[in-house]
Formats: C-alpha cells, sequence, structure tokens
C-alpha cells in the first residue's frame, strides 16, 4: 500500500464517519492530524535532539525529556496550526459573519407578511398570482436573508395557509415556496458564493457577477413555470375572490410597494451594486449591508434591544459552524495532497479518457447525489478541493464549474431523503399537508434546476456577460 | 552529530512566498539546480510554491518550526514581528543601489547586525543568507500618468511594509489589498494605483488589463535581495561541505539570477510596450525628491529603537563611502548609450 | 455530571457571545474604512486588519458555544434515525477518537504559536499602523482550551443519555428562526414589537432537527 493509497484510505474513514453523524469539523481536524502524524513522522528529525544527547553523553533525565519531546516534534502540529492561523485570518471569509448578521437582522424586520400581501395585491390579475407573489417574496427574502429555513417556515406559516384558502392544488402551493426559498443560496450576495470563492482562489467580485443572471434565469424558469401551469391548468389556482384580495387604489398600492418591496430591493440593489460596480470590497460591501439591515429594522419598528442580540448570537453560532469547517479542512486537505491521494485521483480521473463534457457531467451528477444526504457547506468545503485540480486537465474554468455547481446544490434542498425544505414546510403546514405531496410539488423543480444547467452550458454567455462587461474578458 | 553517509540524498524541503507562476520561482529553481548539482546529488530539493505547507508571510515561522527546512522569501515578508527586518532590504535609499546594500550585508557588518537580529533579539532557531541584489521596484501602475505631486496626493494606492509609510507621508491613501484582489480592484476603482515588483511578475500578474501606465523609478523599494533562510537544526546536522555548498550556492545562484532578471524584465518591458500598449514613464525628478523628503520623516521614528538605529547609522556609514567611489568612478552611461541608440531613452527630468 | 454540564454550558456561552459582540465593531469599523474613502479620501490603515482579528476571533471563540448548542455541522441523515442511547454510545467513542486527540493538539501547538508571538509582540505587516497580532494568535489556543472543557460536557450528556435513554437538556438560549416557528407554527413570534424570538420552554428539551440550511 502507497501512501497515495492510504490518503485515499482517509478519505473512505471521513465519509464513514460523515455518516456515522459526529460533527465534521472535528472529523476533518483529527484525520487531518492522524495521519499527517504518519505523514510527517521522521524520526531522525524527531529525536535529533534525543540523538545529540546521547552523544554529547546527556544526563538520564535529558535522555528521558529529549525522547519522550520527539513524539510531540512531528511537523503536523506546526502544520496545524499554521493552516487554522491561516484560516483565521482569510479576508475573503470576513465577509460571512457581516452578510449573515445582516440576513438576521432582516429575517426579524416583520417585513415578510407586508411584503407578500403587497406583491399578491399587485400580481392578482395574473394566473396563479399568489403563488407568483409567494415566489417573488421568496426570492427577494431569500436573497437578503440568506437563510433558506426561515424563508420556508415563513413563508408556510403565511403564504401556504392563504393559498390553501384559495383552493390552490396542495402540490401547486407547497413547491413554489420550497423552491423559492432555496433560491437565496445562489443569487448573489450568497455566502455559498464566498465559500466557493474561498476554496476555489476566484476573486468574489467575478464570481457574484457571474452569478447574477443565472440566478435570475433560474428564478424567471420558475416563474414561467408557475404562470404557465396556471394557465394550462387553471383548478390548480383558482382566480381569487374580491374580498380575498383587498380592494386597493393604485395609490394605496404604489404606497404598499414603496414601504415593503423598496426598501428590500434596494438593500439588495446597493450592496450588489457597491460590489459589482467596484465602489467596495465584498466585505466592505457586507458591512454597510449590515448597517442597512439595522436601518431597515429600526424604520419598521423591530429593531429591539433583544432581537439584536439573538441576531449577533445566531451570527456567532453560524459563522463558527461554518468556519470551523475550514480549520477541519484545511489540515486535512493539505494532508490529503501531501500523501499524494489527489494526485492518485488526478491519475486516475485523467486515466479515463473522459472528455471535457462527460467530466462535467459527471462532476455535476456526483456533486447532485451527494446533495442528497449531506449539505452545501459540506459538499463544497470538503469535496469542491478534490474537483478543482481536475479542471485545467478538462480546459473547465472554476468559475463556470462554481456557477453550475450553485445551481446545482439547489437541489440539495429539495432532494429526499435530506430535503429540509420539505421538512421544514411539512413542519408547519396543517396535517392534511403530505410530505409526499412537497415532494411530488417540488419535483418539477428539481427538472427545471437541471434544465437551467443545461441551458447554461449550451449559452455560457450567461455566466460570463456581466463579468466580462464590468470587468473585461480575462478569461 | 553522526555522519550521514547513506546512498540517498538528503532531502530539503523548500518552500518561497511566490505563487507558482511568478518568475521568481525560476529564479529559486535556479539556486536549486546549482545546489544539487555542486553537492553530486547529495542534496535534493522539494521546491515548493507559496501555501503548499504555509503561507506567504509565515515562511519565517515555517523554517524556525522546522515545518519546512528551508525558504526562499524576501525579509519585508516578516517585518510584522520585527520592524528592523525591514532594513535589510526595503529600508530608506541613503543613495546605495541593491548591490551596495548587499556589500554591505557581506562586508559592511550587516551580517553581524542580521546575525544579532534573528539570533540574540528574537531567538530564532533559523540562518539567513542574502543573494540576487534585486533591480529597484518601479513606482507602479497608474491609471492617468503622474507628472508632479499634486498628481499622486489623495490617490488610493496599494502597497506593503515600509513603503505604505513613505507613500502615506506623500499624501497618497494607501489602501490594504490581498494580491488576489488587486487587479479587480483596479478593474472596479477601488484604487487608482499600484504597485507590484517588476515587469516579468507584473505581466504575469494582469497589471497591464487594468493600467496602461507603468512608472518606473522609485526609492520605495530599492535595494531588496531574496532571503534564503534554513532551519538552524537541519542546516547544522550537515557535513561541512553540504553547508558551504548551501552558503556559497546562494552567491553562485545571485550572479544567475542577475541574468535571467535583466533578459527577462527587459523583454517583458518591451513586450508590455509593443503588445499592450502600455506607456513607460520615468518617474518625474519632483516625485522622486518628495519620496526622499518623506523618508526623513519616517527615519527619525525608525531610529526610535536603538537596534535600528544601529542598523541605519551602519548603512549610512557604508553608502556614504562606498557611493561616494561609485558615483565618481562610474562611467556614464545614458551617454555612451544615447550615443550608440540615439533617441530611444527617455529619462525625463 | 449536570452540575459540570452546565457550568460547560455556562462559560462557552459567556465567551462566546461576548465576542459575538465584535461583529456591531466589525460592521462599524469597516463601514468607517467606505465613508472615510468616498468622503474624506482617507482610507483608514487599520480596517483591513480590524476586519479579520473581528471575524477569526468572534468564530474561533464561539466554537465552544456553538459545540454547546449541538450546532457543528453532521452529516446526520441516519443518526437522527437511531435511539438516543445508540447515538450517545457511539458518540461517546468518537469524542475519544475524533475530538480530543485533535483539540488537544490545537492547544499545545497553538501555544508554542502564539508563546513566540508574544516574544516579538507581533504586528501586521499588511500596514504602517502597526495593528497588534499577538493577542489573536492566542484566540487559536483559548478556543482550543473551550472547545476541550466543552468536549468534556459532550462526553457526559453522552453518559448520561446512556443511562436514561434520553438527552439531557440543553439550556434555553436563541434559536434560528424557523426552529421557533417549526415548534409554535405561528407567526405570533414575530408580532411582538418589543419582545425577541426566544424559543418556547419546551423547544429547550431534547434535540431537534438541527439547522441544516443556515447559511
Ligand atoms: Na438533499
Ligand atoms: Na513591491
Amino acid at each position: 500500500m502507497t501512501d497515495a493509497h492510504i490518503a485515499v484510505g482517509m478519505l473512505l474513514i471521513l465519509i464513514l464517519t460523515i455518516f456515522l453523524g459526529f460533527p465534521v469539523a472535528f472529523t476533518l481536524m483529527a484525520l487531518g492530524v492522524g495521519f499527517g502524524y504518519y505523514a510527517y513522522f521522521d524520526a531522525a528529525r524527531m529525536w535529533r535532539a534525543y540523538d545529540r544527547a546521547l552523544d554529547s553523553g546527556g544526563d538520564a533525565f535529558t535522555l528521558a525529556e529529549t525522547w519522550i519531546g520527539g513524539f510531540f516534534n512531528n511537523r503536523i502540529f506546526d502544520l496545524f496550526v499554521n493552516q487554522t492561523y491561516s484560516v483565521i485570518q482569510n479576508d475573503v471569509l470576513t465577509a460571512i459573519p457581516l452578510f449573515l448578521f445582516m440576513g438576521y437582522i432582516v429575517e426579524r424586520a416583520n417585513i415578510v407578511d407586508r411584503l407578500f400581501s403587497t406583491l399578491y395585491s399587485v400580481t392578482r390579475r395574473l394566473p396563479g398570482s399568489m403563488a407568483v407573489a409567494a415566489l417573488v417574496t421568496c426570492t427577494l427574502f431569500a436573497t437578503a436573508t440568506g437563510i433558506v429555513g426561515a424563508v420556508v417556515t415563513l413563508m408556510g406559516l403565511l403564504a401556504l395557509p392563504a393559498m390553501l384558502k384559495a383552493r390552490y392544488d396542495v402540490r401547486y402551493a407547497t413547491g413554489v415556496i420550497c423552491a423559492g426559498g432555496t433560491l437565496g443560496i445562489l443569487i448573489p450576495p450568497s455566502i455559498l458564493l464566498i465559500v466557493y470563492a474561498a476554496t476555489s482562489g476566484i476573486s468574489v467580485v467575478r464570481m457574484y457577477a457571474a452569478a447574477l443572471l443565472p440566478g435570475l434565469a433560474l428564478a424567471g424558469l420558475y416563474l414561467t413555470y408557475v404562470v404557465v401551469r396556471a394557465i394550462l391548468q387553471p383548478q390548480l389556482a383558482p382566480r381569487p375572490t374580491k374580498e380575498e384580495v383587498g380592494d386597493h387604489t393604485p395609490a394605496q398600492l404604489v404606497w404598499m410597494m414603496l414601504t415593503s418591496f423598496a426598501p428590500l430591493a434596494f438593500l439588495i440593489l446597493a450592496v450588489l451594486g457597491a460590489i459589482l460596480f467596484g465602489l467596495a470590497t465584498p466585505s466592505e460591501a457586507a458591512a454597510i449591508g449590515a448597517l442597512g439591515g439595522l436601518a431597515l429594522a429600526a424604520a419598521y419598528r423591530a429593531l429591539t434591544w433583544r432581537r439584536l442580540k439573538e441576531s449577533v448570537y445566531l451570527t456567532a453560532r453560524t459563522t463558527a459552524m461554518v468556519c470551523w469547517l475550514f480549520v477541519g479542512s484545511a489540515t486535512f486537505a493539505s494532508v490529503f495532497a501531501y500523501l499524494g491521494g489527489q494526485q492518485l485521483i488526478s491519475d486516475f480521473v485523467t486515466g479515463l479518457d473522459m472528455s471535457p463534457l462527460m467530466f462535467l457531467i459527471m462532476a455535476q451528477i456526483i456533486i447532485f447525489i451527494l446533495g442528497w444526504p449531506l449539505e452545501w457547506t459540506e459538499i463544497i468545503v470538503i469535496f469542491i478541493p478534490i474537483f478543482i485540480p481536475l479542471l485545467p486537465h478538462f480546459g473547465i474554468d472554476p468559475l463556470f464549474f462554481g456557477i453550475l455547481v450553485a445551481i446545482n446544490l439547489q437541489t440539495a434542498f429539495l432532494s429526499p431523503p435530506m430535503a429540509m425544505s420539505a421538512y421544514y414546510l411539512k413542519g408547519v403546514s396543517p396535517s392534511h399537508v403530505k410530505l409526499t405531496d412537497i415532494f411530488r410539488g417540488m419535483m418539477p423543480y428539481m427538472l427545471i434546476v437541471i434544465l437551467c444547467m443545461v441551458v447554461i452550458y449550451l449559452f455560457p454567455d450567461i455566466v460570463y456577460m456581466l463579468p466580462d462587461l464590468l470587468y473585461g474578458g480575462q478569461r | 552529530a553522526p555522519p550521514v553517509m547513506a546512498q540517498a540524498p538528503i532531502v530539503i524541503k523548500m518552500q518561497t512566498s511566490w505563487p507558482a507562476s511568478d518568475i521568481w520561482m525560476e529564479f529559486a529553481r535556479q539556486y536549486v539546480e546549482r545546489v544539487e548539482r555542486m553537492s553530486g546529488g547529495r542534496l535534493k530539493f522539494e521546491l515548493m510554491p507559496a501555501g503548499t505547507v504555509v503561507g506567504a508571510f509565515q515562511v519565517l515561522d515555517g523554517v524556525n518550526d522546522g515545518v519546512i527546512d528551508a525558504a526562499h522569501t524576501v525579509p519585508v515578508y516578516w517585518y510584522g514581528k520585527h520592524k528592523a527586518a525591514s532594513l535589510f532590504g526595503t529600508g530608506p535609499v541613503f543613495g546605495g543601489s541593491a548591490t551596495t546594500m548587499l556589500g554591505w550585508f557581506h562586508q559592511g557588518g550587516g551580517k553581524d547586525l542580521y546575525r544579532e537580529l534573528t539570533q540574540d533579539i528574537m531567538g530564532l532557531n533559523l540562518y539567513g543568507f542574502y543573494g540576487f541584489p534585486m533591480p529597484a521596484q518601479p513606482f507602479g501602475w497608474f491609471k492617468n500618468p503622474v507628472a508632479s505631486v499634486n498628481d499622486v496626493n489623495g490617490l488610493k494606492y496599494r502597497t506593503v511594509g515600509l513603503a505604505a509609510d513613505l507613500m502615506q507621508n506623500m499624501g497618497m491613501s494607501v489602501a490594504q489589498l490581498p494580491g488576489g484582489e488587486i487587479v479587480p480592484a483596479m478593474e472596479r476603482g477601488v484604487i487608482d494605483a499600484f504597485e507590484f515588483n517588476n515587469p516579468s511578475s507584473d505581466i504575469r500578474f494582469g497589471s497591464q488589463d487594468v493600467a496602461k501606465n507603468y512608472m518606473l523609478s522609485s526609492y520605495h523599494q530599492a535595494s531588496e535581495s531574496f532571503e534564503f533562510l534554513f532551519n538552524k537544526d537541519v542546516f547544522d546536522d550537515l557535513p561541512d561541505d553540504l553547508q558551504a555548498i548551501l552558503e556559497y550556492g546562494v552567491e553562485a545562484a545571485s550572479t544567475a539570477n542577475t541574468a535571467s532578471a535583466m533578459d527577462n524584465y527587459s523583454s517583458d518591458l518591451q513586450k508590455l510596450q509593443t503588445e499592450h500598449g502600455v506607456t513607460v514613464h520615468r518617474t518625474p525628478k519632483e516625485i522622486l525628491d518628495a519620496q526622499l523628503k518623506a523618508w526623513d520623516q519616517i527615519i527619525p521614528t525608525l531610529e526610535a529603537d536603538a537596534f535600528m538605529k544601529k542598523v541605519l547609522d551602519s548603512q549610512r556609514q557604508w553608502v556614504e563611502r562606498v557611493v561616494y567611489y561609485e558615483l565618481m568612478n562610474s562611467a556614464d552611461l545614458a551617454l555612451a548609450y544615447e550615443h550608440y541608440f540615439p533617441g530611444k531613452l527617455n529619462l525625463g527630468k | 455530571m449536570l452540575r459540570y454540564i452546565a457550568f460547560a454550558d455556562d462559560l462557552s456561552a459567556w465567551f462566546g457571545k461576548v465576542f459575538a459582540w465584535g461583529i456591531l465593531i466589525m460592521a462599524f469599523g469597516v463601514g468607517y474604512e467606505v465613508v472615510a474613502r468616498y468622503l474624506f479620501r482617507a482610507p483608514t490603515p487599520w480596517a483591513f486588519d480590524l476586519s479579520y482579528i473581528l471575524y477569526g476571533t468572534l468564530f474561533m471563540m464561539a466554537g465552544a458555544y456553538t459545540l454547546s448548542r449541538d450546532g457543528h455541522v453532521r452529516g446526520d441523515f441516519i443518526y437522527r434515525l437511531w435511539k438516543p442511547r445508540t447515538q450517545a454510545r457511539l458518540e461517546l467513542v468518537l469524542y475519544f477518537i475524533f475530538f480530543f486527540p485533535g483539540i488537544t493538539a490545537l492547544v499545545f501547538s497553538g501555544w508554542k504559536y502564539a508563546e513566540r508571538s508574544w516574544r516579538y509582540l507581533e504586528v501586521s505587516s499588511n500596514s504602517p499602523a502597526g495593528v497588534p497580532i499577538f493577542q489573536f494568535k492566542t484566540v487559536i489556543v483559548a478556543a482550543g482550551i473551550l472547545l476541550f472543557l466543552q468536549g468534556v460536557a459532550q462526553v457526559f450528556r453522552c453518559i448520561l443519555c446512556i443511562k436514561t435513554g434520553e438527552w439531557p437538556k440543553t439550556a434555553e438560549d436563541v434559536e434560528e428562526l424557523e426552529k421557533v416557528l417549526l415548534q409554535t407554527k405561528s407567526l405570533d413570534a414575530l408580532k411582538s414589537e418589543d419582545e425577541g424570538i426566544l424559543p418556547p420552554r419546551e423547544l429547550a428539551a431534547g434535540r431537534e432537527p438541527r439547522d441544516r440550511d443556515a447559511q
């Protein structure tokens, strides 16, 4: 067995223990240090002080001390702390707590019900108007907060009862909420894209510019689907009665839009604009967004001391959850590569004689399947680094690959058995809504995601147009 | 120590502070090739780019701890641990070139002061050697050409180390940006100008895509050399002849690097002009004057530290004597160049 | 054992929460940088260092707090199907294989690393401001020690669960919104204007599905 085989063994043990349910960050850390101890074991160096003491006839105490000390003189310990330090001073990841904080503040700002009822009143003449309103609310809210679970449960308590009361089809109504809430991980400012950028070394700014049109395209496809289904099968989404919508004058509607939709949209556009048009780095824009979120919450009179405190604490916990994964994976990945595991995988894959398209499809299928049991954080931090070094061989741009991954990972929330969107929705919906209904309702959106990936593969300009326009063509 | 006479070569793990694509990786390789051949295959290097084991700025820690055996770096990368590190290459320019200052290191007392800093003051477990006197680093890349001190006043500029103090003293706003964000930041207008290193590194970095004015000549980093670090235990365990090969190999690589730099830097500068439409300017004298005045502001603050004062005194003493000779003696090369290649130079005023 | 668990939970939460407030300093500090750059054309020499120092400190010091609230990512799609006792037995073993060795290494090697930085009183080389970073390197050690202490509490939790067949209660704390909503099945939590969104008391008992998608 070569070192490279041992590295592959290390990966298999990791996968096995992930499935045992132990917190992944610590598993990564322990495997990295443990296998690293083997990889960097060098008796001559570790017991150099002991050998010197022997040569110079040191006393028994010195001999014992240097002999025991030798066991701790393995380079892996220094590597471990060095890698840890490079994670804690990573200037790309600094944007994560700031965006999370913005998200938690906005999430608690009492805005979602206003937003939904406004959009519903505005779109009432459209087929499937409530579903359209729910989708737009989900998209906007998820984009601003980036917190999928919160969006889905909020909308499950707000939009779902309204839709069911309006005699909407259960599958049709639940699908739109699950899919819409998940869009927040794709449309920038998205934390998933920051994590991918930190993992692959791509500029976050380019990543954001590249993801914007695909994100809007996917939202557009969802919207098209919702409306077309409502036209083809009107019984899925009966037109609302007057009393259900309420009667609003155009002036009232404008005012409602100005007080609900506009501030949130402005916040998102300000943050994105600052980044894309070069006024600020992503971390700076995130800080501005966090301050803007505070102002917004204050304007909605939802900025209480208690809520601020909660947002601060949740930010710390969620940042710790994401970033400790990086602490674990930094040493793990370094040891994995040092043992030759990465090379072995590269040799194997390049030896398969695949075309770039075949490789791309295979990679996306693997990521899709990983999305069944795992979360996007684990997939990007642990598995994406294995794919990235293979990309140049197939002439695939890691930026383009990243966008496909971000779209693909939408399905991680929608695909059973661990379709968290569905569980969240099930958890807050009336008992007659069955989990299987929700799954069936989500299925079309999974197909749309795949369709979207095919479209983007065929028309890569959707990805490149904005970055090329803003930053000049440098593929 | 027991003599190591085994057949298998001794492997030295050397990490640089440069990305794999940088020309300085090739310069490091020139050292490695020379040493391996001189040792008759008894020494073998594993040469790794920045980030393989530790980050670019962490190689000193890495060598000290023995995570890596050796490093190829510059001292300005660890001046956060002791500001005096910046005096070994990126300190005030009293009139000496990098060659003058490498001479100071070897012959003018620099070596002893370096030993005092690393061993006595900082207690580091390593040896450091210096080689390759670098051409002065350009003032950098500007969106618009600058002709006067007024033009640079208020510009948002990116640099690191003592150079940041210097530029700030000249009235620029110094922005700190991670290396990977420099080019996008220029594209987006977060900064108006930046300096990196030399035509070859700059062209590989993509500078020409975001700015078209390249200002040459500056006092901010005019006398730098490479620093070759070796873990003390690893070095001490080697037999005498291999120690000598590692140390004097630095001197050998210094000449190879210089030749390679002349060749590459000049042809890349040409490429920048002809293929990328970059305009090369000589930094106006007015700005250089302002830089010296800015150094005047900084030197007293540096001298507040007794050891730094000792180093600066030693450097001034060396420069005063040596550069007097150099300047008085050197042939006017510009005159000769102008004679044989008339009308090409534009040294400005 | 319960007393130690309560002690460790409180300790971890105290440190995690205190440093969590760094997010506000970060938002205002970095926000100030942007304003200073555009309005006064005078970028600060410290905002860049400040931002990563606060980020690193915040998430490292929250590591134990997050562990005490069971907030670290797990691949738990099989795990959650098991009885608590099975979960606890396995987890007890895994703590000794996958937790303590790595965390111990973090504490000791972090100590060596930080101690040297203290010796130089190391500052950041990013700017002339000379922002100190030796205290920042010490965060690695502090976070490691907190995690170790919290890890012991988690082991006690496993032992108690093996004995009683049920996971001991976690301390009452702020929860993700979806968790609160799943429990209350009502939007009332959002309505009150001066109250926060604290979970109802019964939520604190037992283990709920984790916040898998918080991002
Ligand atoms: Na899934
Ligand atoms: Na430079």
